[in-house]
């Protein structure tokens, strides 16, 4: 495999960090190797927060993702997404939450930005708005194919609390459908 | 067995503290430290251990001052203002002789400066944090694994040397998280140097009177054993006095416990020296970047190679001398404006050192150091 490179971005607070933990460990457990870094603001809420995934079967020395390498990013927050943008490559994947990020309409022509309703999925769908962190993995992970479901999944529910299973599966789920039903859309549109 | 984690450099610092027999921790949570009290605080108690939070960083390090004088081992954690504020008691630490672990990771600065980006700007605070004469044991991590075998050994060191042992790591080794590859836990146990006590009777106890290249020996307080514990010039038995060869004579001992026993301080790691043609020297989080660029230099067909420091004081100061008499092109890389450069200048007898530095809270990319290593050489 060659190394994946994804980026979320968020605002501090929405935990888009958990992601980023769960994909790392989820790869080093197949006996990989994964870095999680965050970048962050001194603000404790609301500053614009980057969370960077590197994955790979040889070792990973330089933490970061390198800007321009970046082929997969999800972004919650249009302050962070005009930010951090810069780092995906020409033709990247970058998915939005349509009602928070306002990409413009060169960013359409150079990426390929995909529009999933993240946070009303969580809030709406799935009933609880923290599960936004599980419903943007199963989309990142639909997206990249980098790790086996099952293995993913498994890892996550490793990572939160026992009551809450039950809606992070589902979470997973329904993060997987829309992504699955964006990349059908993104094929007949090709 | 080695043991396979997944967590974070401030995540395993606290855990190796524990696993070396840290059994207090006193001080004041700063960013971007707060995981290592975080995680402590946690796993303190199950072992019968104490963490406290303090009101401040100084309460902090007395707090583990105190707690070290009682015979456990103590450490504390901070960022560099928190090192700033611990100054005045790593002074005393140093002139009492009192070990202690002291995590310092390394933010933006000076004063409140970045606290949320890194840097390597505490590596001249490490060497001289408080007024007066002592020479400083500085350890620096430059990987995940390192964040847990650094902080055993700055233990080992501190009960050894009898005096701070600061283990700088950085915002970036702090919070990154990955996989480690920790030490067999048995090894780590059996791998544990207690301080030196004296057993004999208590009327012939001197803890200061020690030959002049070892380190004073301390007794846990309130045992049986009497004796004066003071930041002043103090005597045999730890008594205040101006007497003019016994202050001489002190100084000389902090230096020379240190000095003349140098070969169990020093530890480097060489990435790809043997048949380098251009060595750059970097430490911490920079030398991550470093080894991805050497990489990549060398796919181009450009040797370089990397010496990096793991024990930045003392310094490695022969080899230094050495390399710089082996090597004609060397770069320095570090995330503060050249603070390991002067050492290197003075260790090598150079002025001709190339640097690359940056201090606006962003890491190195390796494109960074390729561009200066095409750039001067």
């Amino acid at each position: 495999m060659s190394r994946i490179i994804m980026r979320f971005t968020g605002v501090g607070g929405q935990g888009v960090l958990l992601a980023g933990e769960i994909f790392a460990a989820a790869k080093i457990k197949m006996g990989g190797y994964g870095v999680k870094t965050a970048t962050y603001t001194s603000q404790v809420r609301g500053g614009p927060t980057v969370v960077d995934i590197q994955l790979d079967d040889k070792e990973i020395w330089y933490p970061y993702a390198i800007d321009g390498q970046i082929g997969f990013m999800l972004s919650v927050a249009d302050k962070s997404y005009q930010l951090f943008k810069k780092g995906v490559k020409e033709g990247g994947i970058i998915v939005i939450d349509p009602n928070l990020v306002y990409p413009t309409e060169e960013d359409r022509k150079k990426w390929k930005i995909v529009e999933i309703p993240i946070i009303t999925i969580a809030k709406e769908e799935v009933g609880n708005v923290i599960t936004q962190s599980v419903v943007a993995l199963a989309i990142a992970n639909t997206f990249t194919n980098a790790i086996p479901e099952d293995v993913l999944i498994e890892t996550m529910l490793s990572k939160v609390p026992k009551k809450v299973h039950e809606a992070n599966l589902k979470a997973y789920e329904l993060g997987k459908k829309y992504a699955l039903e964006a990349l059908e859309k993104m094929k007949q549109e090709a | 067995m080695a043991r396979e984690v997944i967590s974070s450099g401030n995540d395993l610092a606290a855990i190796a503290a524990v696993d070396a027999g840290c059994m207090f921790f006193g001080g004041y949570p700063i960013t971007p430290s707060s995981e290592v009290m975080h995680t402590i605080s946690d796993l303190l108690p199950k072992v019968g251990g104490v963490c406290i939070q303090m009101e401040d960083e100084i309460a902090g390090i007395c707090a583990a001052i105190g707690a070290s004088m009682s015979g456990v081992r103590a450490m504390t954690a901070t960022s560099g203002p928190g090192m700033s504020l611990k100054a005045e008691n790593l002074g005393l630490a140093q002139m009492a002789e009192v070990p202690l672990v002291v995590v310092d990771v390394m933010r933006g600065g000076p004063s409140t400066g970045l606290p949320t980006r890194v840097s390597q700007g505490d590596v001249s605070q490490a060497k001289n944090p408080s007024h007066g004469d002592y020479k400083s044991i500085t350890l620096c991590a430059g990987n995940l694994d390192e964040c847990y075998t650094e902080v055993i050994r700055a233990f080992n060191l501190a009960d050894r040397f009898m005096q701070p042992v600061i283990v700088l790591l950085d915002e970036t080794i702090g919070h990154m998280h990955a996989k480690a590859v920790l030490p067999d836990l048995e090894e780590v146990k059996a791998g544990i140097k207690p301080r030196k006590t004296f057993e004999g009777p208590a009327e012939e106890y001197r803890p200061y009177g020690v030959a002049q290249d070892e380190p004073a020996v301390l007794n846990p307080m309130f045992k049986g054993y009497r004796y004066h514990f003071t930041g002043l010039h103090h005597d045999a038995m730890g008594f205040p006095t101006e007497e003019i060869e016994t202050c001489r004579k002190l100084i000389d001992r902090l230096f020379r416990k240190v000095d003349e026993h140098k070969d169990e301080l020093e530890s480097n790691e060489e990435f790809m020296l043997d048949d380098a043609e251009i060595l750059i020297i970097g430490y911490g989080s920079a030398s991550l970047a470093v080894k991805e660029a050497i990489i990549r230099l060398r796919d181009e067909g450009i040797k370089a190679g990397m010496f990096r420091p793991i024990t930045l004081w003392p310094s490695p100061e022969e080899r230094l001398y050495e390399l710089g008499q082996k090597f004609d092109k060397v770069l320095s890389v570090e995330l503060n404006q050249g603070q390991y450069l002067e050492e290197i200048q003075r260790a090598m007898g150079r002025k001709d050192i190339q640097k690359l530095t940056k201090t606006n809270g962003r890491p190195f990319s390796p494109q960074d150091i390729i561009d200066k290593v095409k750039e001067v050489f």
